[in-house]
């Protein structure tokens, strides 16, 4: 009996010590190291899906919509649950070459096992339904309905907007901490990209509950830890989409580039560099091959021709050296140059003007833009001065504008230096006959059309030197507040209104007097035209130079026709048109066979110089 | 005369009334939770099944409790020699589910042999200690048990289902200490198992425990030869398992011994210890009270492989949390402990040995299947009694139980010969 019960109670003992065993781990699993075995349940069934945030809009300067956002949807692989035997099938749906497809399944792997990747974006609702009825197949594959951009009006302002693309591994991880994580759309030129931390937007997040296979079983946690995206800022542009369509229409066929700006306060109201580039390839599925052709068009239209495209100013630095000249005291009013068809005092040669223009004072040499009288201008002045002059007046550094930062000319204006460097020590080497040809705009010069507006600006408003820019207002939505980035970017250049007035002078007969072509039907303006060497063998670069109305311009804009010959015969009008419409709203049907000369005009095909 | 169930023992009636529900409740969650229209894993009808098999389980041990003490004594060979029967039929004509050769298939109803052989092997040991009422142990005695269990246990290896084999193994000692072996040699049996244990956990423990256990074993008997044996064994089998796990093993399977070691290592957790890892990560996840009835993430996703069967615990401990697990462990030392008392109560050696053999069996099984899913043994698949889905197992398992109530609800008729 005793034995029978002893061996009750270590038996007892036995069941109870190996259920104490037992119980002590579970202390230790669910009390004690709760924390990380959580982490760890988490890890392995909770998903972060992010919703991206839509962009914020931009309109013009009228309150137009020119950019908003439209739904798309975009396909992600999971690389943990992809089954790499349907690399075909996935390749085959999204219309892509398998390679292609196994490169992009690689890319997501080497990213993370167990993180989403974005696989393609812009997909339409006819791929994605073919998707889905795959979907039993296609492990690891899901999708997300995203925001993609949409381009409301006829403007399409290719290098002022910019576009979107996937964020890529360079700036992903650099910009990780904002927030950034892979498949996030980021803005990569223009208005998207400087305005980038403005226009994003806050991500929303949805935690979701997947399965061992990776699919959404329910939200997590009944969704209470999601928060909705919240839209970004939206963007009141200075452009005028209407100007800026037109301004496009008119360069359609050629190479070139134009910009308008309010010459009060620096507002672009049109910006345009042809050819451009649809930014329409950017909101689908950008093929590879489609954007080498971009990329490696000899137009390059990638390149800014606006902001990066520097040239000899030609005739339309004519009127800067006047006003040099002017307020050195070398020349008044009435100073008078005689013009025998030429200068004789160049550099070993005679240089030549276009006409014979007799005695000639400083309005009429504007008009008639003489050669002659800007050869003497420079013969008379250094070249220090004017170096510093046209310094003062935005040339030779890159002007701020609200995009393409680090990417806009510096141009050059020789001095001294650059020529003793060039040349050897003055005067052995170098003499003012050397810098004659710099006061008709030849030469070691050169200006892009941003700094040509610019100048142009300046001569209309009194002297100040504004800052372009392209936004006027970033909007927040959830605040109402307004922020006005832009204001108070204004230098003031010491210049005498006598003096200006007496340019404008020259200036306004070079419009109402030169060429019937220039002329804005009942608008008084000043302008001028030029005709720009340049490196190429195809051709001058036609330039023109214009401000409108003449009492009180309300609009600068330079324009810049790439080999179209002189200034007058290409750009002037375009100017003048532009000008116009922006003025009057309209073309006037007197003018509608040179608007129609304009249109059909070509650019001569390019033509590189041969050695 | 009292109404013949008014003997019936309450307490275990709640522990496996208890139990049998929050086993359903469980299967129920891992097969019919919000997760399971992606699951293909988790049959849905798998707790149609399970309630099912309750129903006949239900039938069995009503059956069992009508039928009289004489007849367990006498079927309990002819029992043995059926099931043994059915585990050769198993190996000639079963069908292979996990890798293991051990279902029947009746129909569309799968039995799975090894268990039921766990009530013959258990009826014919106790009816063997019944005939021959010991006094005390000879060596033919224990070898006879010993055969009497290792029969079904290697054709249950050969059928390459280690995890119930183990069971029967792990039943030899059970049987023999319920039958009189002298404890001393028992503790000598069982002594290399726990040194060779520690030796794969840490090998610290497998000296310090070996050299204590010697120490006391010498000090208990006063016998120089106890003394040397047992240091032989212990530190032999921690020497060994050393060795074994070190450079006699195949790296693949020395990976899956040490693996519950430390499931989540690098080279483990997608491997041999992916069970483990997740098992750990829903029970610890579960927290004190758990994250509620079908709100475990980890079972809901299917993250642990077997939730319905062999890691039934997981959802347990997941949705259920300490309290449920506690409750789970409460509920087993009930029934365990009342079915040890129930059986010293019959005051025969019989009704001791059934008793003793199925509290032994289900503590095999508990200690096994819940130390698997916690970590402190490696991954061996067995059920855990009541919980785990599985209708072959609930039946076998109802049927002990029903065995030892009935046996119990009749202690009268024993024959007065007790020990």
């Amino acid at each position: 009996m005793d034995e029978s019960r002893s061996r009750v109670r270590v038996f007892t003992a036995l069941i109870l010590v190996i259920f104490a065993i037992l119980a002590l781990r579970l202390v230790k699993l669910q009390l004690i190291d709760r924390q990380s075995h959580t982490g760890a349940s988490q890890d392995n069934s909770m998903r972060e899906h992010r919703v991206q945030a839509p962009r914020g809009r931009f309109f013009d300067r009228n309150g137009v919509l020119m950019v908003e956002n439209e739904p798309t949807y975009s396909i992600f692989i999971t690389p943990q649950y992809f089954e790499e035997e349907t690399i075909p099938l996935l390749a085959e749906l999204l219309s892509v070459a398998d390679t292609t497809m196994t490169r992009q399944v690689q890319d997501a792997k080497k990213w993370s096992m167990h993180k989403r990747t974005l696989l393609r974006s812009g997909v339409s609702v006819e791929e994605l339904g073919l998707i889905l009825e795959q979907r039993h197949r296609l492990h690891g594959i899901d999708f997300d309905l995203t925001q993609k951009r949409r381009y409301l009006t006829q403007a399409r302002a290719t290098h002022a907007l910019g576009y979107v693309r996937e964020i890529s591994d360079k700036t992903l991880h650099k910009r990780v901490e904002e927030g950034y994580r892979r498949g996030d759309a980021i803005g990569k030129a223009g208005l998207e990209l400087e305005y980038e931390s403005a226009v994003r937007g806050r991500v929303g997040a949805e935690y979701k509950m997947v399965n061992v296979k990776g699919q959404v079983v329910e939200d997590y946690l009944g969704g209470e830890r999601n928060h909705a995206p919240v839209s970004g800022n939206e963007l009141n542009l200075t452009l005028d989409a209407d100007l800026q369509a037109f301004a496009e229409s008119l360069f359609v066929g050629k190479r070139g580039g134009v910009i308008a700006l309010d010459p009060n306060n620096g507002e672009v109201l049109a910006m345009h560099s042809a050819p451009d580039y649809n930014l329409e390839m950017f909101t689908g599925y950008l093929d590879a091959e489609v954007w080498d052709e971009v990329v490696s068009a000899p137009e390059k239209p990638l390149f800014n021709r606006v902001t990066q495209s520097v040239f000899m100013p030609g005739s339309t630095f004519k009127p800067l050296v006047a006003l040099l000249a002017l307020h050195a005291g070398a020349i008044d009013a009435k100073t008078k140059v005689y013009c025998g068809g030429g200068h004789p005092r160049g550099r070993g040669q005679f240089f030549a003007c276009l006409d014979t223009h007799g005695s000639i004072n400083v309005v009429e040499a504007i008009k008639e833009s003489c050669n002659t009288f800007f050869f003497e201008m420079m013969r008379i002045m250094d070249v220090n001065s004017l170096n510093r002059f046209a310094t003062s007046l935005g040339f030779g550094s890159s002007p701020s504008l609200d995009i393409a930062a680090g990417e806009i000319a510096d141009g050059r204006i020789p001095d001294s230096t650059y020529f003793n460097s060039r040349f050897g020590p003055a005067p052995q080497f170098w003499n003012e006959g050397t810098t004659m040809n710099l006061g008709v705009g030849q030469g070691d010069l050169l200006v892009s059309p941003l700094q040509l507006a610019r100048y142009m600006a300046a001569l209309s408003n009194g002297g100040k030197l504004v800052s372009p820019h392209l936004v006027r207002e970033i909007v927040n939505l959830e605040t109402q507040e307004v922020v006005r980035p832009n204001d108070q970017m204004v230098e003031q250049v010491a210049l005498n209104p006598v003096y200006v007035r007496l340019v404008k002078e020259g200036m306004a007969r070079v419009v109402s007097e030169e060429s019937d072509w220039l002329q804005i039907p009942g608008i008084d303006s000043y302008g001028k035209t030029g005709s720009a060497e340049n490196s190429r063998a195809d051709g001058d670069d036609s330039v023109f130079i214009l401000a409108a109305p003449a009492q009180n311009p309300t609009i600068v804009l330079a324009v810049l026709v790439e080999n179209a010959g002189f200034g007058s015969t290409a750009a002037g009008p375009i100017g003048s048109f532009m000008a116009e419409r922006y003025l009057t709203g309209r073309i006037d049907p007197k003018r509608n066979w040179l608007m129609n000369l304009m249109f059909e005009k070509n650019s001569a095909p390019m033509v590189a110089k041969s050695e | 005369m009292r109404a013949w169930y008014r003997n019936l023992d309450p307490l275990v009636l709640i522990a496996w009334l208890g139990l049998v529900v929050l086993g359903l409740a469980a299967i129920y969650s891992a097969t019919n939770g919000v997760a399971a229209e992606f699951s293909d894993f988790e049959p849905r009808e798998n707790f149609d099944k399970q309630v099912m098999w309750l129903g006949i389980s239900l039938a069995g041990i009503l059956i069992a409790l009508a039928l009289p003490i004489r007849f367990f004594q006498v079927s309990g060979f002819p029992i043995y020699i059926v099931t043994v029967l059915l585990l050769l039929a198993a190996l000639a004509f079963g069908r292979e589910v996990n890798g293991a050769k051990s279902w029947l298939y009746f129909g569309s109803i799968g039995l799975q042999v090894s268990e039921l052989a766990k009530v013959g092997t258990i009826l014919a040991v106790a009816q063997l200690v019944g005939i021959r009422r010991p006094k005390t142990m000879d060596i033919r005695f224990a070898l006879m048990v010993v055969g009497l269990i290792l029969l079904p246990a290697v054709l249950i290896v050969l059928q390459n289902d280690t995890g119930t084999a183990l069971v029967f193994f792990g039943l030899i000692p059970i049987a023999l200490f319920w039958s009189g072996l002298e404890l001393n040699l028992l503790l000598l049996m069982i002594a290399p198992a726990v040194a060779g244990y520690f030796a794969i956990v840490s090998m610290p423990t497998a000296i310090v425990f070996s050299v204590l256990f010697t120490g006391f074993m010498w000090w208990k008997t006063r016998d120089r030869r106890i003394g040397v044996i047992t240091g032989l064994f212990t530190g032999g089998t921690a020497a060994v398992t050393t060795l074994a796990i070190t450079t006699l093993l195949a790296p693949h399977q020395i990976q899956r011994v040490l693996a519950f070691t430390n499931p989540g290592a690098e080279e483990f957790r997608l491997g041999v210890g992916y069970h483990q890892v997740n098992s750990m990560a829903a029970i610890g996840s579960g927290g004190f009270s758990g994250k509620g009835f079908l709100q475990g993430t980890q079972t809901q996703g299917g993250y642990v492989m077997e939730q319905s069967t062999d890691f039934i615990f997981s959802v347990i401990g997941e949705e259920f949390g300490f309290i449920g697990s506690m409750i789970v462990i409460g509920l087993f030392s009930l029934l365990l402990i009342r079915i040890v008392m129930l059986g010293a109560n019959m005051k025969h050696p019989f009704g001791v040995m059934v008793a003793g053999g199925t509290a032994g069996v289900y503590l095999i099984h508990i200690f096994i299947n819940m130390g698997m899913a916690t970590s402190v043994l490696p991954v061996i698949g067995i059920p855990l009694p009541f919980l785990s889905y599985g209708g072959s197992a609930l039946l076998a398992n109802s049927a002990l139980l029903a065995i030892v109530l009935s046996l119990h609800l009749r202690r009268d008729d024993f024959s007065i010969y007790g020990y």
